[in-house]
């Protein structure tokens, strides 16, 4: 019969793999794990957890932007700071919910990332991103100068005192949580869908992805804002864990030598990389974060010596040997075997 | 009176920057590369410097005269050890590269030299001044003032009209027709980053009798550095000179209207030139 070979080849679009199905099993257990701290861990386990969550969603709000969208930032502290300081302004000053605040200070980085971008965008490659660092200086000297936030002295969020230590620790798992869900769930979310098809042609190649009809432009600002908001939401859980915020703490460019450690050892443009990197750097600093500045010396030279020889990081390295991803992105074509 | 001081102090001021600035526009004209550990490595030959004029008791011109040929051979071997090998369309590998060498050098000085802010005697001449028309003018800032016009002067110079300023300027538009005509761009970038490095050990020792410098001061510089060539137009070493004017003056106009706004009037100007003219003010469109 030639009507029987004329007709398309049967085929079937494969996006989910075995490892990746154990792989979701699993997120969706830590989840629930996090979400349900209180009944199984003790306030200072929880304060830790909180802290490993924030690297894990400022090291992947920062492998947006560097490792897909070709934005490198040393500056997205700033917007950490800013949704800190509207939680603290929010809840202190005018005596919104805290936990509601957490939310509606979200809307400053929002508002303050497209400004921002517009400006910034103009600077060629390097320049971008020493123009970032150069505006989370502006906004902590504005804070530094500011009445409303305190200026230099900073601010004290005395009216968590009304809850319990108990509904205090409810609210941080949760946090842990949505801070998990949003950076490591939303971002495999958006890279499996058709703007992450268009992210990935634009990673590969930006020229070559604008004229595939990807609008290169666009997606870049709206990765920017998106990584605003998100490190916006770090930045509002932890200084509510914290209960203090200051200038220098606030800004503190500590936040983007993590983000690129993190990024750059576990691997870029990688969800993996992210959860490999937060293990080793959370590891590394609970064993010698006692070491202080010599500690430092080697995080950065270990940066160093990834940039010039292993720029993959390690789930590169890994992902070359052992083909199991965790979270993957790619959609693999599968000839359906003619029915006999 | 007081504006005309003001802006008096701020050329001289900017005097300072423009040292900071040649090196990093110099760099990127010829590289597309931006050194994140620029203001570090200003740190680092201050803290030397320092400590020599200490042990050795040697005077400021005297350290001057050692610092920058170690600064030439500093940015040489930076650039055989670390960016010769991260030099490329993609920004990343050398942005991340320089940022961790920032943050191992920040840490390695406040190993050597602990958090301690420190600075250079000049045996008098950082307390001199002269009097013109009721407005004191240091004799320091006029110096920082002459060498930063005479490093410029020599910079353009070199690149207009010698040899190696050919080969440099070929190897900047466009790398391999210059490999063709027998041009090595590797060695090429070398001698560049040495000359960057190098304008950096006049900066060290003028940044270090001038004011106190700490382990930590590095990322201001850079940022000055960086400000400098935007706000001045990217691709002139008169550009950044320009720009590294503006700078000061803003800033010295800031710290008149309120000590705590000094350099956040530096950061506005750097935000509105970025705005309105982001070729720079004197950078052809």
């Amino acid at each position: 019969m030639t009507m029987v070979s004329m007709m398309p080849p049967q085929v079937r679009i494969r996006r989910q793999t075995a490892s990746g199905r154990i792989a979701l099993a699993l997120f969706v257990l830590a989840l629930i794990g996090l979400a349900a701290m209180p009944w199984w861990a003790r306030t200072g386990t929880i304060r830790m957890v909180l802290e490993l969550c924030c690297y894990i969603a400022v090291a992947q709000m920062w492998n947006m932007l560097a490792g897909y969208a070709g934005l490198v930032s040393v500056g997205q502290q700033a917007f950490m700071g800013a949704a800190g300081y509207a939680l603290f302004v929010l809840a202190q000053t005018f005596g919104v919910n805290p936990f509601l605040a957490v939310f509606l200070s979200l809307l400053v980085p929002l508002v303050l990332a497209v400004p921002c971008y517009l400006l910034l965008h103009r600077l060629d490659g390097p320049y971008f991103a020493i123009g970032t660092w150069v505006v989370a200086e502006v906004f902590r000297l504005v804070a530094s100068n500011l009445p409303l936030v305190n200026a230099g002295a900073g601010m004290s969020l005395s009216v968590m005192k009304d809850y319990s230590a108990f509904q205090r620790n409810i609210a941080m798992s949760l946090f842990c949580a949505l801070l998990v869900l949003v950076s490591i769930g939303g971002s495999y979310w958006f890279l499996r869908s058709r703007f992450g098809l268009a992210l990935i042609a634009m990673r590969d190649n930006p020229v070559a992805a604008a004229s595939q009809g990807v609008n290169v432009r666009r997606l870049r600002f709206m990765i920017y804002v998106a990584a605003a908001v998100g490190c916006g939401l770090v930045g509002a859980v932890y200084f509510m864990a914290q209960l203090r915020i200051n200038p220098p703490s606030a800004f503190d460019p500590m936040w983007s030598n993590i983000a690129i450690f993190i990024v750059m050892v576990g691997g870029i443009a990688s969800i993996e990389g992210v959860l490999i990197g937060t293990l080793i750097y959370f590891i590394a600093d609970r064993y010698f974060g006692e070491y202080g500045a010599s500690y430092f010396v080697v995080l950065g030279v270990m940066t160093v010596l990834v940039a010039l020889y292993a720029r993959t990081g390690i789930w590169g390295m890994i992902s070359k040997r052992w083909d199991a991803p965790w979270f993957p992105i790619r959609r693999h074509l599968v000839l359906e075997r003619d029915k006999p | 009176m007081q504006w005309f001081d003001a802006l008096i102090q701020g050329i001289l001021l900017g005097g300072m920057y423009a040292q900071y600035a040649l090196g990093m526009a110099l760099m990127f004209g010829v590289m597309k590369i931006v050194n994140v550990s620029h203001g570090d490595l200003v740190i680092l030959l201050s803290l030397v410097g320092i400590s020599l004029a200490s042990t050795l008791g040697l005077g400021p011109f005297t350290v001057m005269a050692a610092l920058v040929p170690l600064a030439a051979v500093l940015g040489w071997l930076l650039q055989k050890a670390v960016l010769n090998r991260v030099v490329g369309e993609d920004p990343l590998p050398s942005l991340i590269a320089t940022f961790g060498l920032s943050l191992a050098l920040q840490n390695l000085m406040l190993q050597i030299w602990s958090a301690n802010s420190r600075s250079l005697p000049g045996g008098g001449i950082e307390s001199r001044s002269i009097q013109i028309g009721g407005i004191h003018i240091g004799l320091l800032p006029v110096i920082v003032l002459v060498f930063a016009v005479a490093l410029t002067w020599g910079l353009d110079l070199m690149l207009k009209r010698t040899r190696f300023g050919r080969a440099l300027r070929a190897a900047a538009s466009d790398v391999e027709a210059a490999s063709m005509t027998g041009i090595n761009p590797r060695a090429v970038y070398a001698a560049a980053t040495a000359i960057a490095v190098g304008i950096l050990g006049f900066a060290a020792v003028f940044q270090s009798l001038r004011s106190t410098v700490a382990p930590a001061d590095g990322g201001a510089q850079l940022i000055y550095a960086f400000e400098a060539v935007i706000i001045g137009g990217m691709g002139s070493v008169w550009g950044a000179f320009l720009g590294a004017m503006v700078l000061g003056v803003a800033q010295a106009i800031g710290f008149r209207i309120d000590p705590g706004f000094g350099v956040l009037a530096g950061h506005i100007v750097f935000l509105l030139v970025l705005a309105t003219r982001p070729q720079g003010l004197f950078g052809r469109a």
